[in-house]
């Protein structure tokens, strides 16, 4: 036993002895290497904090000089790279065992002593580790906020009839929302600050959007005597027009899942409609505008969504076509075709903007059913007297071997004064053939007396791969319009959408129309330009 | 035997005295390097779900069976870290502190920190290589990537030339890594076995008209995020998000044989399970773009919603990930058409997911409410799993098909 004891104190002495020679080694070998290391890394983090230091200096004296170029900055957590705002400028990190250049006065910044950056001595370089390291902590301390952020987090709590809160589901204890506030280790710079604040101010502000054209078009009589208007004037063979329009949005938050609407537009020249009296507008800008050359309401609304967002109802002046008849390929004249007849079908007979209600219930799996209605004439003294209802169904469907598509059946009445009470019905439907093409048509009938007018178009839009430049796109179209009473109408389109840029389009237009009536025809050709900017 | 013993007691007890002695002469172990030490927490690395948690700066480890938290991982304060992922042999668990600019390893068993390495600035995403040999992390604002030796556990070399560079991805023979660069628009193609970046894909070139919209083109750009490969390696999907485009490069010869023109504003490519469809989120129109792999064509563009972050796949259908709506948008990937949506709440931040090696269940981090969401993909049904850390920013399990970070 005594032997066991000896034996293991000589061992035992003989491995401390070994341990404390490698251990003494051990630092002396590693000791050089590692501190090289740490010198040049906290040189690299030196570099950085002087880089957020000047950003934020450059940021504070000219904050609308950013590079989003004066715009207000994304969200935080939008697509992109959710929460993580990009850094700081970061100034170019010193090549390992690059001596930094000194400056003029003072000599380099992050060596004011002059030590030679890659002595080898040992006592200068803790001296350099420990000078930059204070250096750090000063800018950390002044630049960087390294203090934990505080903020306000919602949470569910368990209160019972003592009002003990609990966070943990308890027997006698009610579920509680409450709100608290906790500390986080989220380190953010100056600029992501600034960014967050400018985010959150724009968010609590009102939103102004424009959408600004000018049309000019050119009609050119091909067919037929001029068209007399009702003050006896007739129209020449080649006329000139010129409208601009300007829509103003203003958008505004105002609770959950509830906005403020409205899209003030104005209208200045004429469209060629005063003068063609062509069944369809030839400028669908001036569509459901009752007055021109002056300022219009064309919508103002509350929207509010229900039932985790599948339920959407919409108050105050509507155009309903903005939530009826779509298409996805012949819905919109600021960018596709600019003939009425191929923004909306003929059969929905809704002449003017109203005061009314639009329900749409969207589950997102490929069906959607709408409903709405409005005051259908502004000259009514009740909305009893100018009632227009709609119902629609929409469905996304694919048939084999083509892309999606959007099919659309919509119902609808008006007792508008001037007709009597009449209905309407109509299908609108968009299918892609392929990514480049997506034909479209609608088709609709209105009650008239004895039969019912009818209104049918189709046509064509093409893109991608099909035009110029990726975001271009184009389109052929046809409409004819039937009515009872009266002369017909067959339309041609095309128009070629040239992107310039992300907000400004340059559109070339053609149509003819052809207006037959009781044996007379009048032909009129009307190519066209279409500036449009939208921000 | 009393000699076996004696040896054993000996040996015991010059440990012990040894340790004391180097605890006494204050002795530390190499900078950066902590020893595991600690007991098993985590036996099968293929049984947890890994929850990187930015606010509380760890790495969550929670059990897959009983949904209850195994372990934590502390990195440290301030650290921030990015994306999680463990090493394809199940032995490490690697994550990016951000702001910390340290890439952290950590044992998948132990669950212990066992080396923290200094890397470039703002430390993201990151990848391995198939042999678990090469961590490669990318530093987007240092504008490299850190290659790190799993083997001695040390940064060998900074790979610079990059363009803000986000995720990595290797091809399964591990001899070359595609990065994207969100700040460009080419892909970098690695040279694996001399870690130098060889070549640069461009994707596609600015449109002509790009000097009349210097906002878009000369502003904040939205580069490559990933290259996201077939399932066989043979093919890649790059969304450029400027260009609104997806280029499709041919892994053999390095080389874009086809672009094919999505919506606005792309996020990046999401591959199906099968191989059969890229699903591309377009934030800049809320819509998704499908596209067949087989005739490199848009097969379909369905309205999604805002800020989408990421796409799930299991039965059969693809899980959209919409950040700031509370949605997740359901897609029926036989039809290709739209199939729902699930709410996941009001007012939170949905970030992402990744899917079990079973194809049933998707395991979302919600930032906002600190918490976990199980989806059961088949019945939609959804499992809260609270207090998981705060702010977790994404989840992974190893040899899941759907790990990926945003």
């Amino acid at each position: 036993m005594l032997k066991a004891l000896k034996c293991t104190i000589v061992v035992t002495m003989l491995v401390l002895v070994t341990g404390s020679l490698a251990s003494a080694q051990a630092p002396a070998q590693q000791s050089q290497a590692e501190m090289v290391a740490r010198l040049q890394q906290l040189q690299k983090e030196l570099a950085t904090l002087q880089a957020a230091v000047a950003e934020t200096a450059k940021v504070a004296a000219a904050p609308q000089a950013g590079q989003r170029g004066g715009q207000t900055p994304a969200p935080a957590q939008q697509g992109g790279r959710g929460a993580q705002p990009p850094a700081a400028q970061q100034q170019p990190a010193m090549p390992p065992g690059m001596v930094m250049p000194g400056g003029a006065a003072g000599g380099d910044p992050n060596n004011p002593e002059g030590a030679p950056a890659d002595s080898t001595d040992p006592a200068a370089m803790l001296a350099r580790i420990k000078l930059l390291e204070q250096r750090i902590k000063d800018l950390e301390t002044g630049a960087v906020l390294s203090d934990p952020e505080t903020r306000i987090r919602k949470k569910e709590v368990y209160v019972d009839k003592n009002g003990v809160e609990y966070d943990q589901p308890t027997p006698g204890a009610k579920r509680v929302v409450t709100y608290e506030r906790e500390r986080v280790y989220r380190r953010n710079n100056i600029n992501e600050k600034i960014e967050e604040a400018l985010s959150d101010a724009e968010e609590h502000h009102v939103k102004v959007g424009v959408d600004a054209g000018i049309v000019s078009q050119f009609a050119h009589r091909t067919k037929g005597d001029a068209f007399v208007q009702d003050d006896g004037t007739e129209t020449g063979n080649n006329h000139a027009y010129m409208l601009a329009s300007a829509d103003l949005f203003f958008t505004a938050g105002i609770a959950q899942n509830t906005i403020f609407f409205a899209d003030i537009v104005g209208l200045s020249g004429p469209p060629p409609d005063l003068e063609l009296g062509t069944l369809s507008l030839v400028n669908g800008y001036s569509a459901r505008l009752v007055n021109q050359n002056e300022l219009n309401l064309r919508e103002a609304w509350l929207r509010t969504e229900l039932f985790s967002n599948r339920l959407s109802l919409t108050a105050g002046r509507l155009d309903l076509t903005n939530y009826f008849d779509n298409n996805a390929a012949a819905n919109d004249e600021t960018s596709q075709f600019i003939s009425d007849a191929l923004v909306n079908n003929g059969a929905l007979g809704l002449a003017e903007n109203g005061a009314g209600l639009a329900i749409v219930f969207d589950p997102k799996n490929g069906f959607n059913f709408k409903a709405g209605f409005q005051q259908s004439s502004h000259t009514a003294t009740s909305l009893s007297d100018s009632f227009y209802s709609l119902a629609e169904l929409g469905y996304v469907a694919r048939l084999p071997g083509l892309g999606e598509g959007g099919y659309r059946f919509w119902y609808r009445t008006d007792n508008n004064e001037t007709t009597g009470y009449n209905i309407g019905f109509g299908t609108s439907i968009d299918q892609k053939l392929g990514p480049e093409v997506t034909l479209f048509a609608r088709y609709g009938e209105s009650q008239a007396n004895p039969k019912r007018d009818k209104f049918y178009s189709g046509g064509f839009q093409f893109a991608q791969g099909l035009a110029f430049y990726p975001g271009d796109k184009w389109g052929v179209g046809f409409s004819q319009i039937d009515p009872v009473v009266g002369g017909k109408e067959q339309l041609v389109e095309g128009y070629y959408n040239l992107s310039i840029a992300e907000k400004f389009n340059l559109s070339f237009h053609v149509q003819h129309f052809l207006e037959s009536d009781s044996g007379t025809k009048r032909g009129y050709l009307v190519p066209g330009i279409r500036l449009q900017a939208s921000f | 035997m009393s000699k076996v013993k004696t040896f054993l007691a000996v040996t015991g007890i010059s440990a012990a005295v040894c340790g004391l002695s180097f605890g006494l002469l204050g002795v530390a172990p190499k900078a950066g390097v902590l020893v595991a030490q600690g007991q098993v927490k985590v036996a099968d690395p293929t049984s947890v779900v890994m929850i990187v948690n930015r606010d509380s700066n760890d790495i969550a480890f929670m059990d897959i069976k009983t949904k209850r938290l195994v372990g934590k991982a502390f990195l440290g304060n301030n650290v921030n870290p990015h994306m999680v992922m463990m090493s394809p042999d199940g032995r490490y668990v690697v994550t990016g502190g951000t702001r910390a600019n340290k890439a952290y390893i950590i044992d998948a068993h132990t669950l212990e920190l066992v080396k923290v390495i200094p890397v470039d600035i703002a430390p993201e995403h990151l990848s391995f290589s198939p042999d678990s040999r090469w961590y490669y992390q990318g530093n987007p604002d240092g504008d490299s990537i850190s290659v790190i030796d799993m083997q001695s556990l040390t940064k060998i070399k900074t790979i610079p030339g990059f363009a803000e560079p986000l995720n990595v991805t290797f091809t399964p023979d591990g001899t070359k890594a595609y990065v994207g660069n969100y700040g460009a628009h080419w892909v970098g193609v690695i040279d694996v076995r001399r870690h130098e970046l060889s070549k640069k894909i461009q994707i596609a070139a600015p449109p002509g008209t790009a000097k009349l919209d210097p906002d878009r083109f000369l502003g904040e750009l939205h580069g490559i995020n990933i290259a996201t490969p077939t399932p066989d390696g043979r093919f890649l999907y790059a969304a450029d998000g400027a260009l609104g485009m997806v280029g499709v490069i041919d892994t053999r010869e390095d080389k874009v044989i086809k672009t094919i023109q999505v919506g606005k504003d792309p996020w990046r490519a999401y591959m199906s399970h099968d191989g059969k469809y890229a699903v591309v989120p377009n934030n800049g129109d809320e819509t998704i773009s499908i596209i067949d792999t087989k005739t490199n064509r848009v097969a379909a563009t369905l309205e999604a919603g805002p800020d989408m972050v990421g796409v799930n796949f299991a039965a059969g259908k693809a899980f959209v990930i919409s950040n700031s709506s509370g949605f997740l948008y359901v897609y029926n990937m036989s039809s290709l058409r739209p199939a729902g949506r699930i709410k996941i709440g009001v007012n939170v931040n949905l970030e992402t997911a990744t899917t079990d090696t079973a194809d049933q269940k998707l395991y979302l981090a919600v930032s906002t409410t600190n918490e976990v969401v199980i989806i059961d993909a088949r019945t939609e049904e959804i499992e809260r799993v609270k207090n998981v850390g705060l702010f977790p920013w994404g989840t992974h399990i190893m040899d899941s098909k759907d790990n990926y970070c945003h």
